[in-house]
């Protein structure tokens, strides 16, 4: 049984972030039931190639596994009793309707035990607080940019969805810890997290390191000025590597074997070769050196070689590659996914491996009101009450 | 009202970033974390940048809100404290090579036969089985390894790094956090604690794991797409009349809507348009898209676009600094940033990521060098005459990073 047994969630989010975070509730074995309007979410349709109402997203697909979905028009009175109704049985709630707003609507507030978890774009309060916000604002707005790219280029930005996703690990923290104050008090609790204080959060190493230092100096302070780094070029493909703990003799070696006798005596690969790997002082002077020598070897070959010699050493992968490596397999992080119509999609599985209390993967994104009266009748409602409110299109 | 972990003890055993995050976490959650490092330092100590000629400011951002206690864990009377206090402790936290904790004598079996109720947590780079059980691994070698940097750099190229590099540590440290509490949970109703495992490829995975469908699912690999969103548009950045990038983020219909609204004739043309529908055919002709909107957003500054269209509900920002977000009235009214003043100089630092109402978080404090509460620490366990009591914390002795041959 999960850590999360018993716990009732519901979820009003939009896109990703409210969806991620209770979807890593669910995972820990908590009953989580989506909330979305009578057409579904829009990140049911966030791909290219989705044609509205027929197929779902991957990326929703992958944010909404281990729930149960309810569609109700929450625009109208009837919508908003079903909802109370819902998060009146509920532990917690977890919503991005913007701050305040699930307390005018009556959702949160005045139940003492309630988890309620509020997330927001930009913080509760301040000037920014009612600004609508996009994953690219958000990183653009925490300067997370200036650590990729070139100066006086076009921005780039990070691929993965940092701002959505992060958050939704800070508010998955949240609820759980708030949980674990309710188990031992009976008190719920209001717990906010939002978009831009996690990615400033994340970005603390950066503040502290500018605040009052020394020298300008270290892989930290230079991220802002450092030149691209996209590994480094083998025979075959790319390869990245650390030498953290190589000794004198197993650098020597790795020098000879890489044919770059030449450098041993060179100043800038003092300290074992240290100061010239990634991280080190002189990296972004060497970089030529070390694909001089590693260009002479696949890429299988150079990670052996920089292994042996005590170093540290991957190759530089895309997602279809990192599929098929034996080590994803070997740690069965890549599960297929079961949607209630038979079709299967391959996800990523939960992170943690708890020896009591494991994660686990139950069932595949719902579709657009799938459970809907199977979850208003646990609420209470009789199938006349259901059948009356979806003729009146409060309930999809 | 204390805060939530208020009388739970943490036995760290961390080091670098990946462990160390998560005990500052738990430790702002109100958590009693004492982390033991040995009397040379950890790798974070020899992380510049230096403040007053010693110390990193990484090592002291990262470990805020512990006790920071030096033990050689090699010597008997050293391991002996270490072990009294293991045996205090509610939560362990270790991230070192797989192995290395054991050998220290450590291992989730010695532990939990001394301590049944811990909560004891392992994280590591690449995970316990495999062929790479026994590699060490650090933040951008997992970001190479594991797809994340294959998704970042300007479109037509084949994946840079975040050059920040510690946003996979901080991730994994803080699905650890979770875990933990998940652990926590588990051990108030059942009474017994447990072991978690967690490894920085699991972590970044499940970061981008909607990115990892996407690949899976289409079967090619997600590439750069520079400032673009892969699965909404318009969502990037544009060049502005005063050459400043202004990052425009629609995710949903309304707000391409008051985007269309906001840009006069050629607005209502985009509008009109049934290539720009919905969301996946935007998406589909995200680059013809892309030149049109360019060609109107030229025509003035950013500041104008940022005003005139957020006013109107476009999610759309410029880049901002460090600089201006310590001092923004944004910043301030959300407790983002925290000012310290340290023996070694002034520290600014991030704050925590959530806010309760009833149970506050600790307030910010330095947790100082290694070994700062030694003589503290050792006096509860009962061991105040402990040769270790007497450490002297930022001595000013040189400190050594110790190769793999003398370790």
């Amino acid at each position: 049984m999960g850590a999360l047994d018993g716990f009732r969630v519901v979820e009003l989010g939009r896109g990703l972030c409210a969806a991620t975070a209770a979807m890593r509730l669910g995972d820990a074995g908590a009953d989580v039931v989506k909330v979305e309007p009578i057409g579904g979410d829009e990140s049911r349709g966030w791909s290219a190639s989705v044609s509205p109402g027929a197929d779902d997203a991957p990326a929703f697909l992958a944010a909404n596994r281990n729930k149960r979905a309810v569609a109700v028009d929450l625009g109208r009175p009837e919508g908003l009793a079903v909802v109370r109704r819902l998060v009146a049985s509920a532990d917690v709630l977890i919503e991005e309707l913007g701050p305040g707003e699930a307390e005018r609507l009556g959702l949160a507030g005045d139940r003492r035990d309630l988890v309620h978890c509020a997330i927001t774009a930009f913080g509760d309060d301040g000037p920014w607080a009612m600004h609508p916000a996009g994953e690219l604002v958000l990183q653009a707005a925490a300067e997370q940019p200036l650590s990729l790219g070139r100066p006086g280029e076009p921005p780039v930005r990070i691929g993965a969805e940092i701002a959505a996703v992060n958050t939704a690990v800070f508010a998955a923290q949240g609820v759980t810890a708030a949980l674990f104050h309710r188990l031992r008090t009976g008190e719920g609790q209001r717990v906010a997290v939002s978009r831009l204080g996690t990615l400033l959060h994340l970005r603390g190493i950066l503040w502290s390191a500018q605040s009052d230092p020394d020298d300008w100096g270290g892989f930290h302070l230079d991220s802002y000025t450092r030149p691209v780094d996209d590994g480094y070029r083998t025979a075959d493909g790319r390869t990245y590597f650390a030498l953290r703990r190589a000794s004198s003799e197993d650098y020597d070696n790795l020098m000879i074997t890489l044919g770059l006798l030449d450098h041993l005596a060179d100043p800038r690969f003092a300290n074992f070769g240290r100061d010239a790997a990634p991280m080190g002082r002189r990296a972004n002077e060497t970089r030529e050196v070390w694909e001089e020598g590693f260009t002479r070897f696949r890429t299988d070959e150079l990670v052996s070689l920089l292994l042996d010699a005590g170093g540290d050493a991957v190759p530089f992968l895309d997602h279809l590659e990192l599929a098929e490596h034996p080590q994803i397999k070997a740690l069965g992080l890549l599960v297929d996914v079961v949607r209630s119509d038979g079709s299967v999609g391959r996800d990523v599985a939960p992170a943690w491996r708890l020896s009591e209390t494991p994660a686990s993967i139950r069932r595949g994104a719902p579709f657009v009101g799938e459970h809907t009266d199977e979850v208003l009748s646990e609420a209470g409602y009789d199938p006349g009450g259901i059948d009356a409110l979806r003729r009146a299109g409060i309930i999809g | 009202m204390a805060a939530i972990l208020d009388g739970i003890r943490v036995f760290d055993l961390t080091l670098a970033v990946v462990g160390p995050w998560a005990t500052k976490l738990l430790a702002q959650l109100g958590a009693d974390v004492v982390k033991v490092g040995a009397p040379d330092g950890e790798l974070l100590n020899f992380v510049p940048p230096y403040m007053g000629a010693r110390q990193s400011s990484v090592f002291l951002d990262t470990n805020l809100n512990k006790r920071l206690v030096a033990l050689d864990l090699h010597d008997e009377a050293d391991l002996e404290a270490a072990w009294r206090l293991a045996e205090t402790a509610d939560v362990f936290v270790e991230n070192m090579r797989p192995g290395a904790v054991d050998r220290l004598g450590f291992s989730y079996e010695a532990v939990s036969a001394r301590n049944p109720r811990i909560v004891y947590a392992s994280a590591c780079a690449y995970g316990r089985v495999g062929p790479m059980a026994t590699q060490a691994g650090v933040d951008p070698l997992v970001q190479a390894f594991s797809g994340f940097a294959s998704l970042n750099g300007p479109e037509g190229t084949a994946g840079e790094m975040n050059r920040y590099l510690v946003n996979i540590d901080i991730t994994t440290g803080s699905m650890l956090v979770e875990a933990v509490l998940q652990a926590l949970i588990a051990r108030e109703r059942t009474g017994r604690g447990q072991k978690i495992e967690l490894e920085m490829l699991g972590a970044s995975l499940a970061l981008q794991g909607t990115r990892v469908a996407e690949s899976l699912a289409s079967g090619t690999a997600a590439r750069p797409l520079g400032s673009a969103s892969a699965v909404t548009a318009p969502h990037e950045a544009f060049r502005c009349a005063d050459d400043v990038w202004l990052c425009i983020g629609v995710e949903f219909d309304e707000q391409w809507r008051a985007l269309c609204e906001g840009l006069g004739a050629e607005g209502t043309a985009l509008a009109g348009d049934p290539r720009f529908a919905t969301n996946p055919l935007r998406v589909a002709n995200r680059v013809e898209l892309a030149e049109r909107l360019s060609a109107v957003l030229r025509t003035e500054p950013s500041v104008a676009w940022e005003v005139l269209l957020r006013r109107r509900g476009v999610p759309c920002g410029r880049i901002r600094r460090f600089d201006e977000l310590r001092h923004h009235e944004q910043a301030k009214a959300n407790g983002w940033f925290h000012e310290l003043d340290t023996p070694w100089g002034h520290l600014c630092v991030e704050g925590p990521p959530w806010r309760f109402s009833r149970t506050p978080t600790e307030p910010i404090r330095l947790g100082g060098a290694n070994g700062t509460h030694n003589a503290e620490v050792l006096a509860e366990l009962g061991l105040a005459d402990h040769p270790a009591a007497a450490f002297e914390a930022d001595a000013g002795r040189p400190l050594r990073w110790k190769t793999r041959t003398e370790a």
